[in-house]
């Protein structure tokens, strides 16, 4: 599938957010993700279907005061 | 040195702080402990998908400290919603410390849009803590509207010019119901103390101490700071006089030499 992560084109297998977050390698701690500017929540991911194009956006939690 | 609560939540330490600008990880940690701090603040920002970033929550959660993220980077009510949903996504808590600066040479907070975001954040049941000019009006609106404390700034954020706004300061703390914790600007433990002695409930510092060539010791020196400051609050400090008072009896008795 094909879809725009953080505004760059992007290939993976699978259409769910969770084969998205599998494909990405990236843990599922302090992160979040927004698809069409919408927040997305975590019950969600295993059963959320992306389609072709999809704009996601995917935050991670980082040091800030 | 009394605790106090925001929502509930017991804090002991008075002292909160921010985890940005430390040089490493393990530098931030040493000296977030030596603070004692019981709640940090965090950021967030779009994931770099090339390179992997230190993971700091695990050892601030094995430190019982609890997370409070920002929506730093949000100009208007709207980003600064959409900010605090994505991070009660991500760090599971429904605190949200409510900033929104569309100005990034001097970082000042938009009152407005913090008034209506705060609004609307609160409906949608978050916990918030906006951080504001240090503006009488405002704060007492944000109370009404139902935040459950106040962060006026000292100084512009980072800037370590201390407690510039205090005039202002203790009429908000004066005319309060809900805890004031002075945030931004903070840049020597004198400036932390002279916060608590005038009635602040606890400060927010992070540039002070992770920027000091021992940020561990000055993060000790804080934490000791705001105790000093504190327990001088809660015993009452003296009055101020233009005119002297002797401490010692004036006792006649060098009249005695005549």
């Amino acid at each position: 599938m094909n879809i725009i992560l953080n505004d760059v084109p992007y290939e993976f297998s699978g259409n769910t957010l969770k084969d998205l977050l599998s494909a990405l390698k990236k843990e599922e701690q302090g992160i979040a993700i927004a698809i069409e500017q919408q927040v997305i929540p975590k019950s969600q991911w295993q059963s959320t279907q992306l389609i072709e194009r999809s704009q996601v956006f995917i935050f991670e939690s980082i040091a800030g005061g | 040195m009394s605790s106090f609560s925001i929502a509930g939540h017991e804090f002991h330490s008075r002292l909160f702080t921010g985890t940005g600008k430390y040089a490493s990880a393990d530098a931030m940690m040493a000296s977030l402990v030596a603070s004692h701090s019981e709640l940090v603040t965090l950021s967030l920002r779009r994931m770099d998908l090339q390179y992997k970033t230190d993971n700091i929550l695990v050892p601030l959660q094995q430190n019982g400290m609890k997370l409070l993220p920002n929506t730093s980077g949000a100009r208007t009510a709207k980003e600064a919603v959409f900010a605090a949903e994505l991070a009660r996504e991500a760090l599971d808590t429904n605190w949200v410390k409510l900033e929104i600066h569309p100005d990034p040479r001097y970082l000042m907070p938009d009152g407005m849009e913090t008034l209506l975001a705060a609004e609307e954040l609160i409906k949608k049941g978050f916990i918030v803590m906006p951080y504001v000019h240090a503006d009488p009006v405002l704060c007492k609106r944000l109370e009404e509207v139902g935040c459950q404390c106040v962060m006026p700034l000292g100084s512009p954020i980072g800037s370590n010019m201390g407690l510039a706004s205090r005039p202002f300061l203790e009429i908000i703390i004066e005319q309060s119901n809900v805890p004031v914790i002075i945030d931004a600007g903070i840049g020597a433990p004198s400036d932390a103390a002279l916060a608590l002695e005038i009635g602040a409930d606890a400060v927010l510092v992070n540039t002070a101490m992770a920027v000091a060539q021992y940020p561990e010791n000055m993060a000790k020196a804080f934490r000791l700071a705001v105790e000093a400051g504190r327990i001088a609050y809660e015993s009452g400090l003296g009055e101020k006089r233009v005119q002297a008072q002797a401490s010692s009896p004036l006792t006649d008795f060098i009249g005695a030499l005549s």
